[in-house]
């Protein structure tokens, strides 16, 4: 995984005045609780932005973006230090190839965020995509299966492309909420979340740099929400919740340890094959060779005179 | 090391049928085998005395080649059996009596008694003291009108041309396939003397079968004479049965020395009286015969349908019985008499080969008798019970009794022999002589192998010599102990590159040479070195960098056969497993190229101890249940086997496991064949099941695989993945078509979602699909398969080429 050291956080400058205030609010805040640091994750599909969204949080060009072929290839740790707190960014390729999940590239990422603790986890979608199909589906569960249900617990949907104009009819509203609404959907329910399980938030992304400004200089959406720093806001809700952070281990990676499964049966097990398998066969054989020695060849029988016919 | 022995066991019993009544019977083993390919090697015996041969190459135990050429037996010489007891068959004189002697009652008249005895030795002779290709006298006379052999020249040597026989009662010439033929030494082309008409006439009117018989020659242009025997056939009263007794340890009733001529009418009368007494005593004693009632019920109801009995249908009747006998592998049984004739119930009496007494001698190189190394009682226990006196000699139970000594691997020769019994008339003495082999051998063979160089092709410096070190000193003390020991390398020049070793000790009756149970210890340490299946990559990823996986080790199992293919083996096994790469450098990780072209090493860990090398100890069982039984060649039956290794704690990382399979196969017969050689196999349907799993520690190269030429045909060895439980599913069915076999299969293995239960999950990071279907058509050429195989993961399909069974 590429990554670097630490740098101070001079993107942070870079954002608008208001941006920035309400940045530093949030991590005042993250500061109150006392995280020192925080790990993203950024998941999704290939050409969703992913890339451009983690450009626009640190406000910086760490990552390579192009518009027409994926330049993300393997994960991406970019980590940016402010008064003591860090903050972790991984970015990661994407996810399908062809039209199917590319597990390998998920075992990759897998792989190379060994012994980190991911405290938010975003799952990049567009939200100009109209349905929920179901390759989405198999993202969504390989991501859970990959890192374990409880990653969507910390995760967030982010969808980009958000200054778009909804098809006609729907207000901007209304389109987003189906939207959403249908992609958690799919979510909750490829993964299983049950009552009482956190809700997902989701947050709104434009990072086209034609994206419409305020007066404050701050990107805004169609309905005049600033989205920056209602994401950052999220992925502190989330940091801050109750639901712990998902650690990358080797035993997530590996799987479950097969190897101590049943071991204390063995004894039993062998004990039952002995009883249940063994003693039955060799019960078998006897069987056989009983029946061996009856139904011989003619000749070995004709052969046997009968004496006692003989003294008769 | 395969071995590239093979050893063919073959007996043949051709039969000779000299004459009607004279049967000779010889038979041969002979166990062959067969070197591969002449490849420089020099052999050391023990006594270090160097000789150069061109034998096979790679072999495990190459010293079988020098004693397994030899070897031949012979199951019954009956000539002895047959000459001493010549056929007789008597005929009385109105009362059923049955004359001893030929000299007064041959070639009489219809009620008179008559006698025929074959002197087929004497006609053997003649026919062999003559060579046809000498040249012969034309016989000088007229042509056209028969002459007598009486008047012939006797010094000239006169070339037959054909034989023809003339039945006086009918007036015509009898056809070819009649049995008197089988009497006359006569062939077309021999030359004869008048002498040797003159005894070939004697015989024939002596043999009893006729009651009057004349010889003469035709003249033919090309100065040979066409022989004519004119003859009128022996009759007696019709018999509406057939009695067979066992006359086989009666001692031989002599003829009486009496002459006829000289007796009063009333001396003659008492003295057939005396005879027949005598006759009806000697049948009290004689003992019932082992042939079925059927068999004479048949002959008998046979028999009712003829008007008289002549000396034809007598024939028959023996051919007969003897033909149910020899086809039951009664070599020995020989029917020597018929008694009581015109009467209504014919006896036929018959020496079956009752076994007096067994043999066994030990020969020595010279094929003299001599001092066994082996414990006789070794050898006792192999042979059959049928052998034993008290039996009727059977030429099966002689196969049998051979096949099971020799499958001792102690002798180099074996011969099983019937002979008559000399102080008991019409016993069988049943000799078994052994050669045994040389007790310690050793051998040097050297062998140049060409690997292949960079290029791809060979080069000078590719030429490697390889060779083999071996020693064996079998049959210690007697008991067919053995000590093996072999080294081979494959370059010598960097032995410790591969050198493979072995050495084992085989210690059999174990519960001593007199219990019945038959167990044989073994122990052995061994290496091995094998390309591990579980690294192996699934469909569009080939490149996967080998592991190979070394084991080497102790075990120590013992073996309970039950049947010849039913057995029960246990035992422990001590090893150190040891994972290399192509490099032969310990590797710990399999690896895998990335798409990008990379070399990744984070793959699944390939030991359990994370450090490329294990050491295990486990219990080891396997039990095998067998009963299939070739039928024309294939299998029918069942199998079942099953193995668990029991892991006890013992090694690195304390291994505790339990890794069982357990296989069935059933053959199941579809059609009812005849047997016999060069027919047609039956219609089978194989129907093939096997589930492995293991509970515990499960180190990757342990791990069960699937696909291949013995899992799934169609994928690769472990192409379809690598897990922890599997299910193999396999249906095949076997139709023969045109005494070929030809057959189609679908197979199926799944790893029952147990592959990411194997640490490092091999199956996935190898992308390999975890189960998988396949289906094909073959047809077997032999030992030689050839099959189109259809993967049902890719769809693709190709050609195998694949030696031996698949079951």
């Amino acid at each position: 995984m590429a990554s670097s050291q630490p740098r101070e956080w001079t993107g942070l400058q870079q954002f608008p005045v208001a941006t920035q205030n309400a940045l530093h609010t949030l991590l005042g805040k993250l500061r109150n609780e006392d995280v020192k640091s925080l790990t993203v994750l950024v998941l999704g599909k290939g050409g969703v932005g992913k890339s451009s969204t983690v450009n626009s949080l640190v406000g910086e060009r760490v990552a390579v973006v192009s518009a027409f072929q994926s330049e993300t290839m393997r994960t991406v740790l970019c980590s940016r230090v402010r008064a003591g707190f860090t903050l972790n960014i991984i970015d990661t390729p994407g996810l399908v190839e062809g039209l199917f999940v590319n597990d390998h590239a998920l075992d990759t990422i897998r792989r190379s965020l060994l012994n980190k603790t991911i405290d938010v986890m975003i799952y990049v979608d567009r939200l100009d995509g109209y349905r929920v199909d179901n390759l989405d589906r198999q993202v969504v569960r390989a991501i859970a299966r990959s890192f374990g249900p409880q990653i969507w617990k910390v995760g967030m949907v982010a969808l980009t492309h958000a200054q778009l104009s909804p098809p006609d009819g729907i207000s901007y509203a209304d389109f987003v909420a189906r939207r959403s609404a249908a992609l958690l959907e799919t979510i909750q329910k490829e993964v299983g979340f049950k009552k009482g399980d956190p809700e997902i938030p989701v947050a709104l992304i434009e990072n086209s740099g034609r994206c419409s400004t305020n007066s404050g200089g701050e990107k805004v959406l169609p309905d005049g929400t600033v989205w920056l720093p209602k994401l950052v806001e999220h992925i502190v809700d989330i940091a801050t919740s109750s639901v712990p952070a998902v650690p990358i281990d080797k035993k997530l990676i590996d799987g479950p340890n097969a190897n101590k499964r049943g071991k204390m049966f063995v004894p039993i097990i062998f004990l039952l094959q002995y009883l249940l398998v063994i003693k039955p066969m060799q019960m078998l054989i006897k069987y056989d060779m009983h029946n061996e020695s009856e139904n011989g060849p003619p000749w070995e029988k004709l052969s046997k005179r009968e004496t006692e016919v003989a003294e008769k | 090391m395969a071995s590239m022995l093979k050893t063919s066991l073959d007996l043949a019993v051709p039969e000779h049928k000299h004459t009607g009544v004279h049967q000779k019977l010889s038979g041969s083993l002979s166990v062959a085998s067969h070197g591969s390919k002449g490849i420089f090697h020099i052999k050391s015996e023990t006594s270090l005395d160097l000789n150069h041969e061109s034998l096979a190459s790679k072999r495990s135990k190459p010293f079988h080649i020098s004693m397994k050429n030899v070897g031949l037996a012979t199951i019954g010489t009956m000539s002895g059996i047959a000459g001493g007891c010549a056929l007789q068959v008597m005929s009385g004189g109105g009362s059923g009596f049955g004359g001893w002697n030929g000299g007064g009652f041959g070639g009489g008249g219809g009620g008179g008694g008559g006698f025929w005895q074959g002197c087929f030795e004497s006609f053997m002779a003649f026919a062999n003291s003559e060579d046809p290709e000498k040249n012969y006298d034309s016989h000088g006379l007229k042509l056209g009108s028969p002459v007598n052999i009486s008047k012939l020249n006797a010094n000239k040597r006169y070339k037959i041309s054909g034989v023809d026989l003339l039945d006086n009662r009918t007036g015509k010439l009898v056809g070819l396939d009649d049995p008197f033929y089988e009497l006359i030494t006569m062939k077309p082309g021999s030359i004869f003397t008048t002498a040797q008409f003159q005894t070939e006439l004697e015989n024939l009117s002596s043999c009893g079968m006729f009651e009057s018989v004349t010889l003469d020659g035709l003249p033919q242009s090309d100065g040979t004479l066409r022989m004519r025997v004119s003859f009128v056939e022996s009759e007696w009263q019709p018999s509406e049965a057939v009695r067979c007794v066992n006359v086989g340890l009666l001692p031989q009733s002599k003829p009486p020395d009496v002459d006829f001529t000289r007796m009063t009418d009333k001396e003659r009368e008492a003295f057939i009286k005396t005879q027949e007494e005598e006759y009806k005593q000697r049948l009290r004693r004689t003992t019932p015969v082992i042939l079925p009632n059927k068999v004479e019920s048949d002959i008998s109801a046979w028999l009712r349908q003829e008007r008289r009995v002549t000396a034809r249908i007598l024939q028959t009747i023996r051919d007969r019985i003897q033909r149910w006998y020899h086809d039951n592998g009664f070599a020995c049984a020989q029917v020597v008499n018929f008694g009581n004739l015109n009467t209504k119930e014919i006896v036929c009496e018959i020496v079956e080969g009752d076994i007096t007494k067994l043999v066994v001698q030990f020969q020595d190189k010279m094929g003299l008798p001599c001092e066994g190394n082996t414990n006789m009682r070794i050898v006792e226990r192999e042979l059959p019970e049928q052998l034993q006196p008290g039996f009727v000699f059977n030429i099966e139970a002689g196969k049998k009794a051979l096949r099971s000594v020799n499958s001792l691997g102690l002798f180099s020769n074996i011969e099983v022999n019937p002979r008559p019994d000399e102080e008991n008339d019409g016993g069988i003495v049943v000799e078994i002589k052994l050669k045994e082999l040389d007790q310690k051998t050793a051998e040097v063979s050297t062998e140049w192998s060409i690997a292949p160089g960079g290029s791809g092709w060979p080069t000078l410096s590719s030429v490697q010599p390889g060779g083999s070190v071996t020693f064996e000193h079998r049959n210690l003390s007697g008991l067919n102990r053995s000590l093996f020991g072999s080294v081979t390398s494959n370059n010598l020049l960097n032995p410790q590159d591969d050198l493979g070793f072995k050495m084992e000790y085989v210690h059999p009756y174990l519960d001593g040479v007199y219990n019945p149970r038959n167990r044989v210890f073994k122990a052995s340490c061994f290496n091995s070195r094998k390309l591990s299946p579980v690294f192996t990559g699934g469909p569009g990823l080939d490149e996967v960098p080998t592991v190979w996986v070394d084991r080497a080790g102790v075990k120590a199992n013992i073996t309970e056969n039950f049947t010849r293919q039913s057995k029960f083996t246990y035992g422990l096994v001590l090893e150190e497993v040891t994972t290399r790469d192509e490099t032969s450098a310990i590797c710990t990780n399999g690896c895998r190229t990335l798409p990008s072209g990379a070399f990744s090493m984070d793959g699944p860990p390939t030991t359990l101890s994370d450090t490329g090398m294990d050491r295990v100890g486990f219990f080891q069982a396997n039990i095998t249940r067998d009963t299939t039984s070739f039928i024309n060649g294939t299998p029918v039956g069942a199998r079942y086997i099953f193995q668990v290794d029991q892991g006890l704690g013992i090694g690195s990382k304390y291994p505790i496991f339990n890794r069982h399979q357990l296989t069935a196969t059933h053959f199941l017969k579809l059609k009812h064949v005849e047997e016999g050689a060069k027919k047609a196999p039956p219609l089978v349907l194989v129907l093939h099941g096997r589930y492995g799993g293991c509970v515990g520690d499960l180190a990757a190269y342990d791990a069960f695989t699937l696909g291949g030429p013995y899992s799934v045909r169609g994928y690769n060895m472990g192409e379809l993945g690598a897990c922890r439980n599997f299910l193999e599913l396999a249906m095949e069915l076997r139709v023969p078509i045109l005494n070929t076999q030809t057959y189609g299969f679908v197979e199926y293995g799944t790893d029952l979602g147990s592959s990411k239960d194997v640490r490092g999950n091999p199956t996935e990071y190898f992308r390999r699909a975890g189960s998988g279907m396949s289906y094909g058509l073959g047809v077997k050429l032999g030992l030689i398969r050839a099959e189109y195989t259809q993967d049902c993961n890719t769809g693709s399909g190709a050609l195998f080429v694949r030696f031996g069974e698949r079951f």
